[in-house]
Order: C-alpha cells, then sequence, then structure tokens
C-alpha cells in the first residue's frame, strides 16, 4: 500500500463526473453500477465526495457473517468476495459513515475498491478534489478553520 | 502438492482442497446445485460426481461426489465420462420430476437433453431443490433457525414445528441465497414478515426508512457498536458530509 487516495472537499465543484467513472467503471453490459462515490452538494457549484474510508477495524468487516470483505493488501482497500458474498446486507447496516452500497441494479452489495488501484475516478476529476498520490506525500498542512466554527466548538465543549 | 489428472489435465492441486475446487481452478467446470462458497460442501444434489481411479486399480474406477472428496497424488479424474453423465441424468430427471415448473431445474434438465421426466410427476409442484443452502447458511449467520425436517418423499426445509422460528432475525439470506426463489419474503418499511414470523423494522430516525430488523440489530450489537445501526446508510453520508462541510467552516448541506 505505497499510495492513498485522498479527498479535498474544499476543491470539489459538483460536477458529478466521479459518480459517473465510478458508475460505468463498477457496470457492465450496458448497465451502470451504483457509484461507490457520491457527492453531496452543498451549492450550486460546491459539494462533498463521500466515499469508503477504507477503515483500519472497519465495521463492514465485523459483522460479514461469511467473511467475504477482506482487505487488498496490494491496494489497502477492502473488497468484497462477490463469490462469498451471500446478499445479507449487515454490512450496508453497519457502516458507520453509510459508504457500503446496495446496487439495485446488479443485486449485490458495493463499495469503494480503489479499482484496483488506478481509481477511475481520479482522473475525471477536473480540480483535482480527488488524488491518488504515494502515502509519502499525502500529509497535509491544516487548512484555515473559520472563526465561527471554532466558536460553536467553544460553545458546545462548555459544560 | 498433490499432482492429479482431471480429464487428461495434469493439474497441480492445494493440500487439503477437494476435487470441485481444484477442478475449478483448473478450468474445467462440475456442475452444482447445491455448492456455495460461503457454506461448508454439503453433498447433498449429487450433479458434482465424477469417476476417479488410479492406474494400479485395474481398469476399476468409484465414483465421488467432487465437493467432499479430497485431492489425493496420483488420482485420474474423469469428469464427462459415460457413467458420470448417465447418473447426473438419473439425479436430474429425479429432479425434473420433483420440481417440474422449475425454471432451473429445466434448463439443467434440457443440458442433459431431458424434455420431460421418465418418472411419475410429483402432484404438487414444488420449487424447493433441496440443496440445503438455505439451512446451512442460515447455520454460517449463527442463528440455525430453520432446517430440513421429515424424510423420504416428505422432507421439507421448514421452521421447527411449522411455527414462527423463534431464532430467526429477518436477515433474508436465506432467501437471497436460494437458487430457484422457493423461500418467498414481504418486506416494507415498517414490517417484514418471512417464515410466518412478522418483524418489526428499525426506521431510520432521519427518513423513516427501515432498512434491518429490530432482532438483526440486536443480534449483530456487540459485534459493532450498536448506534451504527441506528441511521439508514443515506443518512450516514449525508451526515459524513455535513461533518465535513463544518470542519470547514462551510454553510449546512441543503
Amino acid at each position: 500500500m505505497d499510495r492513498i487516495y485522498r479527498v479535498i472537499p474544499e476543491r470539489c465543484i459538483a460536477c458529478g463526473k466521479c459518480e459517473l467513472a465510478c458508475a460505468f467503471a463498477h457496470g457492465g453490459e450496458g448497465k451502470p453500477g451504483v457509484s461507490r462515490i457520491s457527492i453531496h452538494r452543498r451549492g450550486p457549484d460546491l459539494g462533498v465526495p463521500i466515499v469508503c474510508l477504507q477503515c483500519d477495524d472497519a465495521a463492514c468487516v465485523a459483522v460479514c457473517p461469511v467473511h467475504a470483505l477482506s482487505r487488498n493488501e496490494a491496494t489497502g482497500a477492502i473488497e468484497v468476495d462477490y463469490g462469498k458474498c451471500v446478499n445479507c446486507r449487515m454490512c450496508v447496516a453497519a457502516c458507520p459513515f453509510g459508504n457500503m452500497l446496495w446496487d439495485e441494479t446488479w443485486h449485490c452489495v458495493a463499495k469503494c475498491d480503489l479499482c484496483h488501484g488506478a481509481p477511475k475516478c481520479v482522473p475525471f476529476c477536473p480540480t483535482g478534489a480527488l488524488e491518488y498520490i504515494p502515502a509519502d506525500r499525502a500529509g497535509r498542512t491544516p487548512e484555515k478553520v473559520a472563526p465561527g466554527v471554532l466558536r460553536s466548538e467553544l460553545i458546545a465543549s462548555r459544560p | 502438492m498433490p499432482r492429479l489428472v482431471i480429464d487428461g489435465k495434469t493439474v497441480v492441486a492445494k493440500e487439503g482442497t477437494f476435487l470441485l475446487q481444484a477442478a475449478r481452478e483448473a478450468g474445467i467446470d462440475i456442475p452444482t446445485l447445491c455448492e456455495h462458497p460461503a457454506v461448508e460442501p454439503y453433498g447433498g444434489c449429487r450433479m458434482c460426481l465424477v469417476d476417479v481411479t488410479r492406474p494400479e486399480w485395474d481398469g476399476w474406477s468409484k465414483m465421488v461426489v467432487s465437493c467432499l472428496f479430497p485431492v489425493e497424488d496420483g488420482i485420474i479424474v474423469s469428469t464427462k465420462s459415460e457413467r458420470v453423465m448417465n447418473t447426473r441424468r438419473v439425479v436430474i430427471d429425479l429432479l425434473l420430476a420433483r420440481c417440474p415448473n422449475t425454471p432451473l431445474v429445466q434448463k439443467m434438465a434440457a443440458e442433459y437433453g431431458i424434455e420431460k421426466t421418465s418418472y411419475v410427476q410429483n402432484p404438487e409442484p414444488t420449487d424447493c431443490i433441496l440443496c440445503g443452502l438455505c439451512t446451512r447458511v442460515c447455520d454460517e449467520m449463527g442463528t440455525s433457525a430453520i432446517s430440513s425436517s421429515s424424510r423420504g418423499a416428505g422432507r421439507e426445509i421448514a421452521p421447527p414445528f411449522n411455527e414462527p422460528p423463534p431464532d430467526c432475525i429477518g436477515c433474508l439470506a436465506c432467501a437471497e441465497i436460494c437458487p430457484t426463489g422457493f423461500i418467498k419474503y414481504e418486506t416494507s418499511n415498517s414490517k417484514r414478515v418471512i417464515w410466518n414470523k412478522e418483524f418489526e423494522m428499525l426506521r431510520c430516525p432521519t427518513c423513516g426508512r427501515g432498512h434491518i430488523t429490530k432482532a438483526q440489530a440486536a443480534w449483530h450489537d456487540g459485534k459493532v457498536p450498536g448506534r451504527y445501526f441506528e441511521q439508514c446508510d443515506a443518512c450516514k453520508r449525508k451526515a459524513q458530509a455535513a461533518m465535513a462541510v463544518t470542519l470547514m467552516g462551510g454553510s449546512q448541506i441543503r
């Protein structure tokens, strides 16, 4: 696992190209799959891409009764073994971030598998909100937090 | 590593695997009805029968179910011999007598050249082929709510005493794995009914969608914190996006 998938929501313009790229990369026979990445729009041209975090101690892996979910050590992604999966959908209910999906078209569970090491969404992102970069370059300086947020956090932390 | 010959092809199999797996890994197809990688092999459908022999057996061979036969060094396997095909034909002929209206059985029978069963047709056609996938997946879930009951012609898959099964959590794994769609259920946002048992759904407090049953959430509580099950996946994604926006100091998600 020498590369890391990074999302910079500040750069997202909610164009939806990543969703399309993902849906078609995971489809076939002319039928797109469900998009593993979803953009939550917060304005006409502002969005937040939400995608699987590939958790270290993942809830989806913990609940799977047939051990169909496992980590691909080469890419670091947790992948579904569709041969083993029995479609009980416990992983969909258990993911605390909602990033395990149910694909109605293909009748199977779906999650980001980092396209086995070459995420198709990344080259389609026009603003660089999605990156797949070497792990040693993935750290970034925190961007300025608006004063309003700090104030609200301060109020929330008061007893 | 055991070396064996399957249909004239030399195959090096992994130690401890079964013949069916070794053949499939070598690209040789063996038909099955009761096999699924998620559950233990069962040997119930008898479709995966193959002929096994050894050079020192002077032409004698034995028929084994490949899903339960561990690979051995030096065996010679034939998956399409006349004897194997005839036996499979008997199996599928009997299945067609039991389930004359089931598309899966009809398709497989057609592949073996059978259009109509040569046995007396079941007066009460059923879709259940007794493959046992549902009971085995239920065991795998840890609930073991259903099992096969009775013997012989009266054998069927049923909950204990044909009453709503007390151990069922309504996960629908049995219905999903059933190859013929025999197991029926109804599900809505408020309730789910399977095996005549009614379940109350756990409803997302944000959007009201009933995504799993309350019994399912209780069963899996502890493997992950129970609060993970409260919201539905779409609302959890939305909450995640809202949190990201708050951290960025922006306005809320619409």
